[in-house]
């Protein structure tokens, strides 16, 4: 074991290292869920949930959101400086229309006047939104994390060309992206 | 005032304590630290030896002074309860050894081994056949346990026999609800929509389910000696749990999901009396799981009667359908006495929703 | 001391673990520190460890003096305090204590002292201070997100401590907050805004745990010295390590059902609420289930006891031995059995959930993974016991605490076979004999942990000694008291009397403990003001103890005694020392010690 350990020690990041546990703890929070939707599933007065369409137009948007992001590294590894600081907003901008197609997306279960919460609301919905809101955070934290990373791009006075921030942050887009996936394809599977 | 005075007390000892402690250090300052070193670490080795000695023998006063007032005393008033009484016993005998032996070993090297000049420790970083001692050892203790509170555990929560009384108990913010099936040993069908304790419906029976119609409600649980009885057990508001003490078990009341438990009492309430001598002994419910500022007090009670005795109360109540439709008693809904106190309450939010 | 964490990231990149990249910044900062960054907002994982042991003791005396409260009324239940009246206005109307004030007061102890004090305070401080130190390194893998765990535990201390003042007053549906009664406002006071205060400080409790628990983990696998492989750490290492896991792993669990609870509450969903007429008030929820949360719950609440116990036997096992002068007995087999523990601790949780009508078949498999952790918790044991064997024992106060700890442990532990074998719960469960079970296994034993660690590690905190005379009646009172306290508890258990009720004086079956009950509020009175002497002593000795003089005092192996008596920030003045060895090399071949630094010389015995 220690062997195995003091061979990564000479590779990882401590921070990326640090995310990758994070990312564990992530996953726990998730299958939390998951597991309690499946378990609530076999019980009485469950419904069949119909997908609306705009979350496969925010899927396909959080994809792409996954590409961008690797190509902004790719630039920043090549040290081109514009195209970077260019596609670091277009991700960032990319996730925010994720969370807003999310959003429109609940907007249409209350068009077709299913209730998520409050009195008549089924806790199949209500599992819907209450696991989608707790990505959407996490998608948002990520936002976060990339508008920082620009400015410090565009701040000329702490010109830096390390990698590892963005790496990190990254990685954890790639694992925000991976999640929703797995959402989604458990959501239209689990009905 | 004497309040203040204990205060006053207490700040003087916490002084006192404090000065003398200082003073100690500038005393084992001046005496050596090496001396006053030996000297408090022989006290503490003795120390440990007067706890284990002192505290073994506390642990048996104790005992004189508390086991006749614990159940351990009585004989289990079920089937089940007896059983568990054994599993009990079986572990107190074996994790009782384990004590003994464990904590004698642990104050007594404590004791043996305390520093001295003369000796040097013993380097011994481990040793694989003592260590495979001590994981083998207690596995087969716990594999016997194990082994028997899963027989026993399989047996209570089994199904009840076919010929079992029924009854459904049901408990609510503080109290509890009995309701029994009737002649024709069925519970009608509820529908919560329907509680209203105004109108004698504490319960939320759905009367257009005919079965409800001979359907009995009490406050009390009357039971049958020598009778299996299965308890149908539900929640109106919280989380609550049928605690029967001298049956020796338990069972949550969890809203909106029954649950079940069955047993067979032993001996009727008379019989207990005579065997506890204690002339008011009583069958208790007590809820044992926190639903509120009332949790204390949410208590029922049972009687366990000959059958005569049984069919002579049964017989003595009218089923509550008849009650309702009669519409004699609209202020005192289910004949139940401790609901009763408690609706003048519930009534007030009702009167809002009509 | 931002800029350490910007520089890790920005100039060094790919070298930044290597220990000569810290010897440039080590210790050429803190000369320019303001009060601010030394003591408030700093990133030394020394002074953070140090704010989460004062935070943490200040909390011990609020939820100890909760439990002397509500002791008061269940050992005097007929007489009247008219000081109560004073200092709790209608809480305590005729100088009694109300119902609703028992049962926030009860929940907050609970609350309180397995968070934000077992939890917050033990691990909190000890992970800080010691992994460093021990590992041999500058410092967390992340000062800031260190400093940030402890700011979020001071924000979670912050909104626990303001829901005492609410008008309804704070939580108060038992620390486990089981729905329907903490989701129902109408069921109880202290589900209204009380309940919603409590979940929040919760999230941020919760974040504060993770953000600690990641960089424990990172620090303790990236950033050891040279030399330092896994198997040479002490075990307080790897039991800070294991308690880490279990907190990453176990609390966003936590998260996701209190999130859940927050819906129900706020928004009138139904995850865990179903067919309920409350006070009369017929609720339109349908289809939730309240066992759902018990299992969300306690796959938190479980590993949680643990959280609150394993860095205890870490601590511990390093004394012992050091106190002992002997190696700790079974080395590997105390980290397997660390392991083992940590393992089982995710599979045990609906122990808790015995009689809530859980598929028998289940709980059978639940019984036998429960009563496995006997096997390895009787391996510590033993080999504690054996640690101690032909050992030449120093009674330091952290050494009395360690012996302490072990008997507790023992006689806590013992009953934990009883409740976790699935067929005496059924009678014991929710009844006094849980509460002195695991009051003395996780309670009192992570407690003496605690003292232990403070007492040995007292030095290296504050270059000073604490006072050896008050830690001795500290120490004794304690232990007595605890037994005192606990022991007969067990028989009004075996009576079946339910916990968490105010008053048994109208129960048949309960009432004859009432001189048992006066006794052992007395006793928890008194062990009450001797905590009190302890804290008095540890301020004092912060500032007029005995002062250490020599950087090793009790002659231990482990790296955190080579730094200088009061380290600065960076730990090291000069390079980070290289380890040869493990840290138990005591009394080998006729040396009374070997610190870890020392080269393996060529004709030393071998192990």
């Amino acid at each position: 074991m220690s062997q195995v350990i003091s061979e990564q020690k000479r590779k990882i990041h401590p921070h990326k290292f640090t995310l990758w546990v994070a990312i564990g703890s992530i996953l726990m929070m998730f299958a939390g869920m998951t597991s309690a939707y499946i378990v609530k599933r076999s019980q009485a007065s469950w419904l069949m949930i119909e997908i609306p369409m705009m979350f496969w137009y925010s899927t396909a948007t959080i994809l792409a959101s996954s590409v961008t992001v690797q190509l902004a590294l790719k630039s920043l590894k090549k040290r081109e400086m514009i195209n970077y600081r260019r596609l670091l907003a277009v991700t960032a901008v990319l996730g925010v229309l994720f969370i807003v197609l999310q959003i429109v997306g609940f907007g249409q279960f209350a068009a077709q006047d299913i209730r998520l919460v409050g009195a008549g609301s089924n806790a199949s919905y209500s599992f819907l939104l209450a696991i989608s809101g707790l990505h959407g955070i996490h998608v948002l934290g990520g936002v976060v994390a990339l508008v920082v990373i620009a400015i410090r791009a565009l701040n000329s006075s702490t010109r830096s060309y390390s990698s590892v921030p963005l790496e990190i942050a990254a990685t954890y887009w790639h694992f925000v992206d991976a999640l929703w996936i797995y959402l989604f394809i458990f959501f239209t599977w689990m009905k | 005032m004497s309040g203040y005075f204990i205060l006053i007390i207490l700040v003087l000892a916490f002084v006192l304590i404090f000065q003398i402690s200082k003073a100690s250090e500038y005393v084992s300052v001046l005496k050596g630290e090496e001396k006053s070193f030996k000297q408090s670490n022989r006290i503490n080795a003795f120390l440990f030896i007067l706890f284990m000695v002192l505290g073994l023998a506390g642990a048996w006063w104790c005992n004189e002074l508390l086991y006749d007032r614990t159940l351990l005393a009585q004989p289990a008033a079920s089937d089940h309860g007896e059983k568990i009484d054994f599993m009990m016993w079986l572990t107190i005998i074996v994790t009782g050894i384990v004590f003994l032996l464990t904590q004698v070993l642990l104050f007594w090297f404590a004791f043996k081994y305390q520093y001295s000049e003369k000796r040097t420790s013993y380097f011994f970083p481990h040793n694989n056949k003592l260590e495979l001692l001590w994981t083998v050892v207690p596995a087969i203790f716990l594999t016997v346990l194990v082994g028997f509170g899963l027989f026993y555990w399989f047996k209570i929560t089994g199904d009840a026999p076919k010929d079992a009384q029924i009854v459904e108990i049901t408990g609510k913010q503080f109290n509890w609800m009995m309701r029994y099936p009737g002649k024709d040993n069925v519970l009608g069908r509820k529908n919560y929509r329907l509680t209203d304790a105004s109108s004698g419906n504490a319960l939320g029976v759905d009367w257009e389910d005919g079965a409800s119609h001979d359907d009995i409600e009490a406050s009390e649980m009357h039971l049958v000696v020598g009778k299996p009885v299965q308890l149908v057990i539900n929640a109106q508001d919280v989380i609550h749990d049928v605690g029967l003490v001298h049956f020796r078990l338990k069972m949550d009341a969890v809203p909106g999901i029954p649950t079940t438990l069955w047993f067979t009492p032993k001996y009727t309430t008379e019989q207990m009396k005579k065997i506890t001598g204690n002339k008011d002994f009583v069958y208790e419910i007590s809820c044992d799981q926190i639903c509120g500022s009332g949790h204390y007090s949410m208590r029922g009670v049972i009687i366990v009667e000959t059958q005569e005795e049984h069919d002579a109360w049964m017989a003595s109540k009218k089923p509550q359908y008849l009650t309702v439709q009669e519409g004699a008693a609209p202020a005192a809904p289910a004949a139940d006495s401790t609901a009763a106190a408690a609706s003048a309450t519930m009534s007030k939010p009702l009167a809002q929703l009509k | 001391m931002s800029s350490e964490t910007i520089s890790h990231g920005h100039t060094e990149e790919a070298s930044v673990h290597s220990h000569d990249s810290h010897e440039a910044h080590g210790h050429d900062h803190h000369h320019e520190e303001s009060f601010l960054s030394k003591y408030v907002f700093s990133t030394d994982h020394k002074m953070i460890g140090k704010q989460f042991l004062i935070t943490g003791i200040i909390w011990a005396i609020i939820g100890g003096l909760f439990s002397v409260l509500f002791r008061l009324q269940l050992g005097y239940p007929e007489t009247s305090f008219p000081v109560l009246e004073d200092l709790f206005g209608k809480w305590a109307a005729g100088g009694r204590i109300s119902n609703e004030f028992y049962y926030a007061l009860v929940t907050m102890h609970g609350t309180i002292l397995v968070f934000f004090v077992l939890t917050a305070g033990l691990s909190g401080t000890f992970a800080n201070i010691l992994i460093p130190l021990q590992i041999g390194a500058r410092d967390m893998a992340s000062g800031f997100m260190n400093m940030l765990s402890y700011w979020f535990f001071f924000l979670a201390s912050v909104v626990m401590f303001a829901s005492l003042f609410i008008q309804t007053g704070p939580a108060s549906g038992g620390w486990t907050i089981y729905p329907p009664l903490s989701a129902l406002g109408q069921a109880s006071e202290g589900s209204k805004l009380g309940m919603d205060f409590w979940l929040i400080s919760m999230a941020l409790f919760i974040v504060s745990s993770l953000l600690g628990g990641l960089n424990y983990i990172s620090t303790i696998l990236n950033l050891r010295t040279k030399g330092m492989s896994m198997t040479r750490m002490p075990l307080t290492m790897w039991a800070i390590f294991f308690t880490a896991l279990l907190g990453v792993l176990s609390f966003p669990v936590l998260l996701s059902g209190a999130v859940l609870l927050l819906f129900d509450r706020n928004l009138g969903t139904s995850f865990y609420l179903s067919e309920i007429v409350v006070k009369g008030e017929i609720l339109p929820n349908e289809g939730g289930s309240a066992i759902l949360f018990q299992h969300l719950f306690w796959f938190l609440g479980h590993p949680e006891v643990y959280i609150i116990l394993l860095p205890a036997l870490g601590m511990v096992s390093e004394i012992l031995s050091v106190n002992s002068r002997k190696p700790i007995f079974g080395y590997l087999a105390m980290v397997g059995s660390l392991f083992a523990i940590c393992i089982l601790a995710f599979l045990v949780w609906a122990h808790h959930m015995f009689v809530t009508g859980l598929n028998p078949f289940l709980g059978a498999f639940f019984v036998l993974l429960t009563l496995l952790i006997a096997v390895p918790s009787a391996i510590k044991v033993f080999n504690w016991l054996t640690t101690l064997w032909k050992g030449n024992i120093r009674f330091t106060p952290a050494m009395l605490f360690s012996i302490g700890f072990i008997s507790l442990f023992i006689s806590g532990g013992l009953t934990g076979i009883f409740l976790g074998n699935s067929t005496l719960d059924i009678h014991l469960h929710d009844t006094y004999f849980v509460v002195a079970h695991f009051h003395i296994v996780m309670g009192v034993a992570s407690f003496f942990g605690m003292f232990a660690g403070v007492y040995h590690w007292f030095p290296k905190m504050y270059g000073r000694f604490l006072n050896n005379t008050m830690a001795y009646i500290h120490f004794w009172v304690t232990l007595v008291g605890a037994y005192l306290i606990f022991w007969p508890m067990h028989y009004s258990g075996l009576a079946g009397m339910p916990r968490r009720y105010t008053d048994w004086s109208n129960w048949q079956s309960f009432n004859q403990f009432q001189d048992m009950n006066r006794f052992i509020s007395t006793v928890a009175m008194i062990v009450f003001a001797v905590q009190i002497l302890f804290v008095f002593n540890f301020f004092y000795s912060i500032f007029k103890g005995r002062k250490v003089t020599s950087t090793n005092p009790w002659g231990a192996n482990t790296l955190e005694w080579t730094t200088p008596i009061n380290p600065g920030h960076g730990n090291w003045p000069g390079d980070i020392p290289e380890v040869h060895r493990w840290a138990y090399d005591y009394s080998k071949d006729g040396r009374e010690f070997i610190p870890q630094t020392e080269p393996i010389g060529a004709d030393e015995s071998k192990h």
